[in-house]
């Protein structure tokens, strides 16, 4: 093997040096989906929305400590750092270190967790093992109750997978690449099947578990924040099509809670790579989350916004303005009768501002003025809808002339991808309601969470 | 002649106000509530100075919990932590319109009414502010192992953040000191909390950190620089999602 060797003991300052640099290309650093209160004898809780502790210097939220177990590894994925090629500084953690690091850490209120990842020691089994003891340690002997977010490793023994699940929050394989041509080519020690299967396991262990629940209130919880996956997008060819085919059927076929896209970052000078002269794809990952939003919450289908004839997003238009430039016999839409899920469908609506709609429309007609201050954005709604029968401006529902005026109307990109532009939110989540911290990070990393609130915090004094 | 109440800018300052407001029966619209100073003193208005009443105040909050219900109370409490002088009023006007509805749970509702719909906003600001401060408040040890927190928050959020740390931080004694407001709320282990003066702060104490305190400290610098990627390196989103007034008292920031 021609990896460096350890040095036997390096300082802790050293080790998180090299174990969080090493972990940082991973985008799930959310604390979301898990709510729970002190249990009365350790230190910890957790928020259902999440929270941001603070923001490094690229824009993104640190909510976990996020690190890597160790930076050993057998492999030699072509796109990664650790990878056993690489002359790199290696360390690796002991389970008490990172347990002290976590305590450290969350008693002044730096994160909200521990995420904690690792390239492969001498095997999956024995790597699993130590994500094992440090979680035990971390909940039994620490007492910590705060969020955990682990690694299942591929080809580790369903056993140990099961043991840590219960210590979890959130538990996640990462499919590395969409396809399993990609992963022949960039990763061959992995395999889509051996991704697979513990995603598999993971998911029919949430589902007994919550038939266990079910009748025994007080059974333990596994995984209760769900599962994730990651991609990364631009190191193989595959086009957003497949991309987002692949990750609707992770949603429907693995029941899975987040998939997160992570735009490729040439570390290694490697000719299977492709070179990035642009820097990492930011704008598309950002088009992929944005059509992941649609694929969960706004009722669409990947084959709706993308076809084998129109296999990637406009890089002009969101994926949900594209649809329907694309799709003008549908509109315009009677605002005072259309249904939900036509009204989620109309750029400008969201999620907030078509349930508004619904509600208010109860109580008699909308007109404009009403839409304006539901949080419709009316600028880009216009063109796709009346009130009372009639448009707001005389307009022509005609792909062009729409084209033509939407152009002017710039889309609000999050900050990271703005450049000289200046506009505030995304136009998806523009519905008039200002963004969460939590939300508002989504933009730029990933995860979501339904801005829930402070449920349990609401309590005053 | 207007009758103008002045209370001082807490919650129970506002709460107080308002039950003197409604007890002079001097009827509502001839009263107003204010909280700032009155160096604006206008003209043919009556001032009256309120001395905060902890009773009179938890009076009326139980009074609003139990006719207008819970989310009435919480918009109380958010918004009268806002640092906007349309507050008290704007609570006052809400109280009112709630007391005198069949189900005072509606008034909340009402947004076209002005003052309701200041109300819920000013709720919405302080509530947004006080979730950023959950995750941007930094405890330091002191020797003897008390976790002290300091901040200067625009907004009250003291008594809005202190359960949460509460419930997360049920085995340690914890102080948070609002440097603003010169208050504290202090817990102990195992126990509540409550608000106090600073001034039961001990000065020299509260700058004796424990043995770890700096090595954590250099820890966590460590890792908020290394788990940035430098490929997407980005200080204009970094400052819309953490804007500089909260810098100061963030570890991670201090030199
Ligand atoms: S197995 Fe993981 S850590 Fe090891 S080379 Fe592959 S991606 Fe890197």
């Amino acid at each position: 093997m021609q990896y460096t060797k350890i040095p036997e003991q390096l300082p802790v300052m050293e080790k998180l040096k090299i174990l969080s640099d090493a972990a940082k290309y991973d985008v799930a650093c959310t604390s979301s989906g898990t709510s729970r209160g002190n249990n009365g004898k350790g230190i910890g809780s957790c928020f259902e929305a999440g929270i941001c502790h603070s923001f490094a210097a690229d824009g993104r939220c640190i909510s976990l400590l996020k690190i890597l177990f160790t930076n050993e590894c057998i492999f030699n994925c072509r796109y990664c750092l650790n990878r056993s090629s690489n002359d790199v500084p290696r360390a690796t953690f002991t389970p008490d270190e990172i347990c002290e690091l976590v305590m450290g850490f969350y008693r002044r209120n730096y994160i909200e967790g521990l995420f904690l990842s690792s390239g492969i020691l001498k095997s999956p089994d024995y790597t699993m093992e130590l994500l094992y003891q440090t979680l035990y340690r971390l909940r039994t002997k620490y007492h910590f109750g705060g969020y955990i977010h682990v690694k299942a490793i591929p080809g580790a023994d369903p056993v140990l997978i099961e043991k840590t699940g219960f210590l979890a929050d959130r538990m996640s394989v990462n499919l590395e690449l969409p396809t399993a041509e990609g992963l022949r080519k960039l990763a061959p020690a992995k395999t889509r099947d051996k991704i697979l299967r513990p995603m598999r396991q993971v998911q029919n262990r949430m589902e007994e578990n919550r038939q266990e629940i079910a009748l025994y209130r007080s059974a333990p919880r596994f995984v209760p924040a769900g599962q994730s996956t990651q991609m990364i997008i631009g190191a193989t060819p595959e086009n957003d099509f497949q991309i987002l085919s692949v990750a609707e059927s992770l949603y429907q076929k693995f029941d899975l809670k987040r998939v997160f896209y992570s735009a490729f970052v040439r570390v290694n000078d490697d000719s299977a790579l492709p070179a990035l002269p642009g820097g990492p794809p930011l704008l598309r990952e950002h088009r992929l989350y944005q059509a992941d939003w649609l694929l969960r919450f706004y009722g669409f289908e990947a084959g709706e916004l993308l076809s084998e004839d129109r296999p990637n997003f406009n890089m002009v238009f969101d994926p949900k303005c594209d649809w329907a430039l694309r799709h003008l016999e549908f509109f315009p839409v009677e605002v005072n009768r259309a249904s939900y899920q036509t009204l989620l469908r109309v750029p400008g609506i969201g999620v907030k501002s078509a349930q508004r709609i619904v509600k208010a429309r109860r109580l008699g007609s909308l007109d404009f003025a009403d839409l304006k201050k539901i949080g419709v954005v009316l600028k880009r709604a216009l063109y796709f809808i009346t009130c009372r029968g009639r448009t707001m401006y005389p307009v022509k529902i005609e792909e062009d002339y729409i084209t033509r005026n939407l152009l002017y109307v710039k889309e609000n990109l999050p900050p990271e991808l703005r450049g000289e532009m200046t506009y505030r939110q995304l136009s998806l989540f523009d519905d008039g309601m200002p963004l969460s911290a939590e939300e508002q990070s989504i933009l730029t990393v990933g995860e979501s969470g339904p801005a829930a609130g402070f449920s349990r915090e609401r309590r005053i004094l | 002649m207007t009758t103008v109440f002045l209370c001082e800018d807490s919650l129970d300052g506002i709460l107080t106000g308002v039950y003197e407001a409604w007890g002079s029966r001097l009827g509502h619209e001839n009263v107003r509530l204010k909280t700032d100073e009155a160096d604006t003193m206008e003209l043919f208005c009556q001032y009256q100075t309120v001395r905060t009443d902890m009773e009179k105040a938890e009076k009326v909050l139980r009074t609003v919990r139990r006719r207008m219900g819970e989310k009435a109370q919480e918009a109380v409490c958010y918004a009268a932590a806002c640092p906007d002088e349309r507050k008290a009023d704007a609570i006052y006007r809400l109280i009112v319109l709630g007391m005198s509805m069949e189900d005072g749970r509606q008034a909340v509702n009402c947004l076209q009414n002005p003052s309701v719909l200041l109300v819920e906003k000013l709720r919405y600001k302080a509530w947004h502010e006080a979730e950023r401060m959950l995750g941007f408040l930094r405890f330091q040890e002191l020797s003897g192992g008390v976790l002290y927190a300091y901040m200067e928050p625009p907004y009250a959020v003291l008594p809005l953040i202190a359960p949460h740390f509460a419930d997360r931080l049920l085995q340690e004694n914890w102080i948070i000191h609002d440097g603003r407001r010169k208050q504290i709320a202090v817990h102990k282990r195992g126990s509540g909390w409550f608000l106090a003066d600073a001034g039961l702060l001990n000065p020299v104490r509260i700058e004796e950190r424990s043995e770890s305190e700096a090595e954590f400290q250099a820890l966590w610098k460590v890792f908020c620089r290394s788990i940035a990627i430098e490929e997407r390196r980005n200080p204009t989103c970094q400052k819309n999602l953490l804007p500089l007034r909260f810098r100061p008292c963030m570890t991670e920031f201090q030199v």
